[in-house]
C-alpha cells in the first residue's frame, strides 16, 4: 500500500491548495446563518425536530448528545451544568465562524459511536459527541467509529475553558485546517476517584438507549429561571 | 461537633477514592452475583446443546463461540460433574502438576471456572498461580508515554527502563497521529537499553495492526475482548472478527496477546447483571477460543469499579488465575491507577508480585505518572527504589533490578542521540542537540523543550504514506553512527520469519533467544522447585545504591 | 518426478494415519473441535512434523525455515540488509514456518493456537490492505451476508484460504443470526 491517501488527508490538501489558489473560497467567509439563539448556559430544554438529516451546509458541526444528557442527568461528573457545557461549545465553534446543530443519539451512549454519527450526519463531516458525563469526542465522518481527531477520555479534566477550545477545534477541521489539538490534560487521581461513580452515570445513561432507534433533530434552548 | 479521630481519617489518601455500594442487577459486583449461570455443559452428536443453563437455541454469539472453540469438549462433562471445592484443593495442593490441572481446567465452562476460583482465598489463589503461570520465570512489562509525545523523551526512558529489567514495553500516544513516531522511537530506545525487548504501540486495532506490518512493533496487546455482546459490539468488533485479527498478526509474524478485564461490561453499562469476574472469565475463553497466546488481564483500564466495591482486588487475582489456568500467557495488569493510598496499591500488587507472572505489571509506568497517557499507572518511575528495595527485603524477583545513575544518563544520552540519528536519515524533523541533552538528565516532559507538533504530525502522516518500514530504521541507524542499535532493531525485526516467539508467554533475552512456556514451562511442585533466584541473580536484586557497608565506615 | 512420488507416499501415509486417529476417537463422536484439528494442511505438511523437541525452530531447524520469497534464514542478516539483498518484503514469515510452529504449538497440547497458527498460514498470501478490509468488513454492522459470502469465495478463489472463508461464512451465519448485518 504505497501510496494511499484516505479521503480525510485528500481533502485537507484540496482544501489547502483551493485557499492558496483563492483566498477568498474559504468557507470561514460565510457568514454565520444562526440558525438557532445560542443556548444561554445553565437548564437547558430541547424541541425535537424528527429524525436528524444529512447536513449539506459545510460551515456546520454537528453536536450529538448522548441519550440522557439534560433529560436524566444535568451536570457532569464534576457538576458543571450541561448548559454551561453547550454554551461553552457553541461559543468556540462560533468564534471561527461556523455554525452547528444538534442531534440526538439514541442508538448508543458510547461517545465514539455518537461523535461518529454526528460527523456522518455534519455537512463538514465534523462531529462533536458528549456524554451526560462530560466525556467528549471531535469525530471525522472518515475515521473508523472507535477512531477520532480528539478524544477527551477523562470527564473529571474537562473544564469549560476546554470545552470551549473543543468548540474552537472543530470548527478548524471543519474548515480543513490541521489545528494544535486542545491540551489533554492528565491527572492519574482521576480515576481513582470517579471511574466507580462514572460507571454507575453511564449505567444510568446507558438504561435509555433504544436499539436500533435513529438519531433525532434537535432545537436547544435556555431555561431562563 | 466532628470527632477529631474521623477528620484525620477522612483527610487520608483512602479517603479520596472512589467506593460505591454493589448493585448486583446491573452487574455492579465483583464476584458470585446471585444473576451467575449455574455450570452445566450438555454435548450431543459433538456439538454443546447447554451451557452454563442456556440451551443452544438461546445462545447469544458469546455463547457460540465458546462452546465452538472455547472449551476443551473431550473432559467437559466429566470435569463440569467434579467438585468445584475439590478442583479448588488440587490448584492449592503442591501435589498436583500444572500439566495434570491444565487438562481439567480448560476443560472447565465459564461458570465452573468461575465458581472454582471463588472457592478460593486469595493466599489460596497466589498459591495457584505459582503453579499455574505458564513460563518458569516471572517478567515485567512497562509503559513508556509522554503527554507532548515527544519521541526523544520516549526513546530515552524506553533505554533507561530496558537497562532496568523490563522485558516488553509498551507506548501509547495523546495524539493518535503521532502513532508512528511512538513506535519507532520506542523501538529504537529500548534496542539501545537493553538488546532483545519487545515493543508495542496501542492504538485503534487497524492502525496497531498497520504499524506491526511495517515492522516498527514486535507485538501489540490492544485486542480486547469484552463479555457482553452487546458491549462486544460498543467495542466495535465481534469474537470472529477479533479471532481473525490474532491470525492477521500471526500471519505478520507479530506476537499478539488479547486485553480484557473485570469491569468493563459494567463500565460501559451493559453487564446483564452478572459478576465482574464470571463475565471475564467469558472474555478469557473467547481469547481462548480465538487462539490467542495470551491475554492482559486485571481489570486494566477499568481498575477503579472493582476496587470501588467489595472484594473487588481478589477478584482480580481471580481473573489472572483463570486466564493462567485456561493456559494462557498472563500479563497481569497491576498498571493503572485505582487509589490514593500508598498501602492501597502495595497491596493490590502484593497478589501478582509475591507468586509472580508472565508479566507482573503491563504496563510499569517508567515515566513520572503525570506523563502517564494510559492515564496513570499504579507504579510509576518514582516508585523504582521502592520497588527494587521490595524484591530486596523479600527476595522475590519482580523482574526489576537496581541501576546507577552514571549508567542511566549514559544509556539515555545514546538512545536520544540514536533517534536523532534516525530522524536524520529517515528525513523526519530535526531532533537538536538541546532536545537530546534535555532528554539525557529529564524526569518527565516537564524538563523537555516543545517540538513543533504540527510538522511533526505532518510529517507521522507522511512517514506512513511513504511507507517506512523496520528496514528502513536498521538502514537510517546504521548510515547514521548507530551500527550496534541498527543491529539490536534488526534481530527484532528478524524474529517474525521464524515466529518462535508467537508462542506463549514469550520474551527475548539479550542475544535473541525466544524464553517461553514451550521451551521454559512452568515446573512448580512446591519448595525448590519452578523458579530460583539464581546466585548471581541475588547479587544483582541485593544491591542498594544507599546501603552502607562496613569497608565504607 | 521422484520428489512427487515423495509426497503422495508420505501423504498416503498421513492420511492412513488420520484414519488411525479417527478409530482410536471412534468410541465417543468426533467433536466438530478435533475435526477442526484435523486440517487438511496439517497432512499436507510438506516433510517430517516437528514437536517442541525442535523449539525455537529458529535456532533447532533453521535450515528448514525460508522466507515467502524464498530466501533462508541463513540468508537474513544484517549485511544482507546493508548491501540490499534483504528487503522489506523478505522478513516475513511463511505459511511452511507457521505451519511447522502449529505442529509445536499441538505439541504441547495447545490445539486453538495451532488453530489460529493454521489460519495464519494462509492469510500470509493475502495483501495487506486486502487483510486490513477483510478484518473491518467482520466488524459489526459492516457487512451483509452477502457481502461476506462473497469476500469468502474470493479470499477461497485469489488465495487459496478455505479455513479462513469457512471461518467468515460461519461469522456471517452468526451475524445473520444476532442482528449484526450491516442495515440490521
Amino acid at each position: 500500500m504505497s501510496t494511499t491517501i484516505d479521503e480525510a488527508t485528500l481533502k485537507s490538501i484540496i482544501a489547502e491548495v483551493m485557499r492558496e489558489l483563492q483566498p477568498d473560497v474559504q468557507p470561514k467567509a460565510s457568514t454565520p446563518t444562526a440558525k438557532q439563539d445560542p443556548p444561554q448556559g445553565g437548564r437547558i430544554s430541547f424541541e425535537e425536530k424528527g429524525e436528524a438529516q444529512r447536513g449539506t451546509d459545510p460551515t456546520e458541526v454537528v453536536i450529538a448528545l448522548a441519550p440522557g444528557f439534560s433529560t436524566q442527568q444535568f451536570e457532569t461528573i464534576t457538576g458543571l451544568p450541561h448548559g454551561d457545557v453547550i454554551k461553552e461549545v457553541c461559543a468556540g465553534i462560533e468564534e471561527e465562524g461556523l455554525t452547528y446543530r444538534f442531534i440526538r443519539v439514541l442508538r448508543t451512549s458510547d461517545v465514539g459511536f455518537i461523535a461518529h454519527d454526528a460527523a456522518k450526519l455534519s455537512g463538514s463531516g465534523i462531529g462533536i459527541g458528549i456524554q451526560s458525563k462530560g466525556t467528549t469526542v471531535i469525530h471525522q465522518r472518515d475515521l473508523p467509529p472507535l477512531s477520532n481527531l480528539e478524544l477527551f477520555s477523562q470527564a473529571p479534566l474537562i473544564d469549560l475553558e476546554t470545552f470551549r477550545a473543543i468548540g474552537k477545534n472543530a470548527a478548524k477541521y471543519a474548515q480543513g485546517e490541521s489545528p494544535q489539538p486542545v491540551p489533554v490534560r492528565n491527572d492519574q487521581m482521576a480515576r481513582p476517584k470517579y471511574q466507580a461513580i462514572a460507571a454507575l452515570l453511564h449505567i444510568k445513561e446507558t438504561q435509555l438507549v433504544q436499539q436500533g432507534a435513529k438519531a433525532r433533530e434537535l432545537k436547544v434552548q435556555a431555561v431562563r429561571s | 461537633m466532628r470527632s477529631k479521630r474521623f477528620e484525620a481519617l477522612d483527610a487520608r489518601p483512602v479517603n479520596q477514592d472512589g467506593f460505591v455500594t454493589e448493585w448486583a442487577e446491573v452487574g455492579l459486583i465483583a464476584m458470585e452475583s446471585p444473576n451467575d449461570p449455574k455450570p452445566s455443559i450438555r454435548i450431543e452428536g459433538g456439538r454443546v446443546v447447554e451451557l452454563d443453563g442456556k440451551a443452544l437455541k438461546d445462545f447469544d454469539m458469546l455463547d457460540t463461540f465458546i462452546a465452538e472453540y472455547g472449551i476443551n469438549l473431550d473432559r467437559a462433562e466429566e470435569v463440569c460433574r467434579m467438585d468445584s471445592t475439590e478442583l479448588a484443593k488440587m490448584l492449592v495442593d503442591v501435589n498436583v502438576p500444572r500439566s495434570h490441572l491444565i487438562e481439567l481446567s480448560t476443560a472447565m465452562t465459564p461458570a465452573k471456572i468461575t465458581e472454582v476460583v471463588g472457592r478460593m482465598s486469595v493466599l489460596e489463589m497466589m498459591m495457584a498461580v505459582s503453579k499455574m503461570r505458564s513460563r518458569q520465570s516471572p517478567a515485567n512489562q512497562c509503559h513508556v508515554t509522554n503527554v507532548r509525545d515527544n519521541p526523544v523523551q520516549i526513546a530515552a526512558d524506553a533505554a533507561e527502563a530496558a537497562m532496568r529489567g523490563f522485558a516488553e514495553m509498551e507506548t501509547t500516544v495523546g495524539i493518535v497521529r503521532y502513532a508512528p513516531f511512538n513506535a519507532l522511537s520506542l523501538l529504537v530506545g529500548a534496542q539501545v537499553g537493553r538488546p532483545g525487548i519487545l515493543t508495542q504501540c496501542a492504538v485503534e486495532e487497524a492502525t496497531e495492526l498497520q504499524i506491526g506490518m511495517r515492522g516498527l512493533t514486535a507485538y501489540a496487546e490492544t485486542v480486547s475482548v469484552y463479555g457482553t455482546e452487546q458491549v462486544f459490539m460498543d467495542g466495535d468488533d465481534t469474537p470472529w472478527s477479533k479471532a481473525f485479527l490474532a491470525s492477521c498478526y500471526a500471519s505478520r509474524g507479530l506476537k499478539m496477546r488479547f486485553t480484557s478485564g473485570t469491569g468493563s461490561e459494567v463500565q460501559m453499562g451493559s453487564a446483564e447483571g452478572k459478576s465482574m469476574l464470571y463475565l471475564e472469565a467469558r472474555c478469557l475463553y473467547v481469547t481462548k477460543g480465538a487462539g490467542s497466546q495470551g491475554s492482559q488481564n486485571g481489570s486494566v483500564s477499568c481498575v477503579g469499579v472493582p476496587a470501588g466495591v467489595p472484594g473487588g482486588i481478589r477478584a482480580i487475582l481471580a481473573e489472572n488465575l483463570i486466564a493462567m489456568m485456561l493456559d494462557l500467557e498472563c500479563a497481569s495488569s497491576n498498571d493503572q491507577t485505582f487509589t490514593h493510598s500508598d498501602l492501597r496499591r502495595v497491596a493490590r500488587s502484593l497478589m501478582q508480585f509475591v507468586p509472580g507472572t508472565d508479566y507482573i505489571c503491563s504496563g510499569y509506568s517508567s515515566m513520572p505518572n503525570y506523563d502517564n497517557m494510559f492515564a496513570g499507572s499504579n507504579w510509576d518511575a518514582e516508585d523504582f527504589d521502592d520497588w527494587t528495595t521490595i524484591q530486596r527485603d523479600l527476595k522475590v524477583d519482580g523482574g526489576l533490578q537496581p541501576v546507577l545513575e552514571e549508567d542511566v544518563v549514559r544509556v539515555r544520552n545514546k538512545a536520544a542521540r540514536a533517534i536523532q540519528a534516525a530522524f536524520k536519515g529517515l528525513g523526519l524533523p530535526e531532533i537538536t542537540d538541546a532536545e537530546v541533552e534535555a532528554a539525557t538528565y529529564a524526569h518527565g516532559s516537564h524538563d523537555m523543550p516543545d517540538r513543533n507538533v504540527v510538522d511533526d504530525l505532518k510529517a507521522a502522516q507522511e512517514m506512513m504514506n511513504r511507507n517506512v518500514t523496520g528496514v528502513d530504521v536498521v538502514k537510517a541507524l546504521a548510515e547514521n553512527g548507530f551500527e550496534d542499535v541498527a543491529r539490536s532493531v534488526f534481530n527484532v525485526v528478524r524474529q517474525r520469519v521464524a515466529g518462535d516467539y508467537l508462542h506463549t508467554a514469550s520474551m527475548l533475552d539479550s542475544d535473541f533467544n525466544v524464553i517461553s512456556a514451550v521451551n521454559q514451562p512452568n515446573d512448580y511442585v512446591g519448595p525448590q522447585t519452578g523458579y530460583q533466584i539464581s546466585d548471581e541473580r541475588w547479587e544483582q536484586l541485593k544491591f542498594h545504591r544507599r546501603a552502607v557497608s562496613a569497608e565504607s565506615i | 518426478m521422484e520428489s512427487e512420488e515423495l509426497i503422495r507416499t508420505i501423504m498416503a501415509e498421513v492420511m492412513a494415519n488420520l484414519d488411525k486417529d479417527a478409530v482410536t476417537f471412534a468410541k465417543k463422536e468426533p467433536t466438530t473441535q478435533q475435526a477442526r484439528q484435523q486440517s487438511p494442511q496439517a497432512a499436507a505438511a510438506p516433510s517430517a512434523t516437528v514437536t517442541k523437541e525442535q523449539y525455537p525452530l529458529g535456532e533447532h531447524v533453521a535450515h528448514r525455515i525460508k522466507t515467502p520469497t524464498g530466501k533462508s534464514l541463513a540468508e537474513c542478516t544484517f549485511e544482507g540488509v546493508m548491501s540490499g539483498q534483504i528487503k522489506a518484503e523478505d522478513m516475513r514469515i511463511s505459511p511452511e514456518t507457521l505451519e511447522m510452529q502449529a505442529q509445536v504449538a499441538d505439541s504441547v497440547g495447545r490445539t486453538t493456537l495451532a488453530t489460529n497458527f493454521r489460519r495464519a498460514s494462509e492469510l500470509i498470501a493475502v495483501p495487506d490492505d486486502k487483510l486490513l478490509a477483510t478484518y473491518d468488513a467482520l466488524r459489526p454492522y459492516r457487512s451483509t451476508k452477502k457481502e461476506l459470502y462473497d469476500l469468502a469465495d474470493e479470499l477461497e478463489r485469489e488465495y487459496k484460504c478455505s479455513v479462513n472463508a469457512a471461518f467468515i461464512r460461519e461469522a456471517a451465519d452468526v451475524y445473520e443470526a444476532r442482528g449484526r448485518l450491516r442495515g440490521d
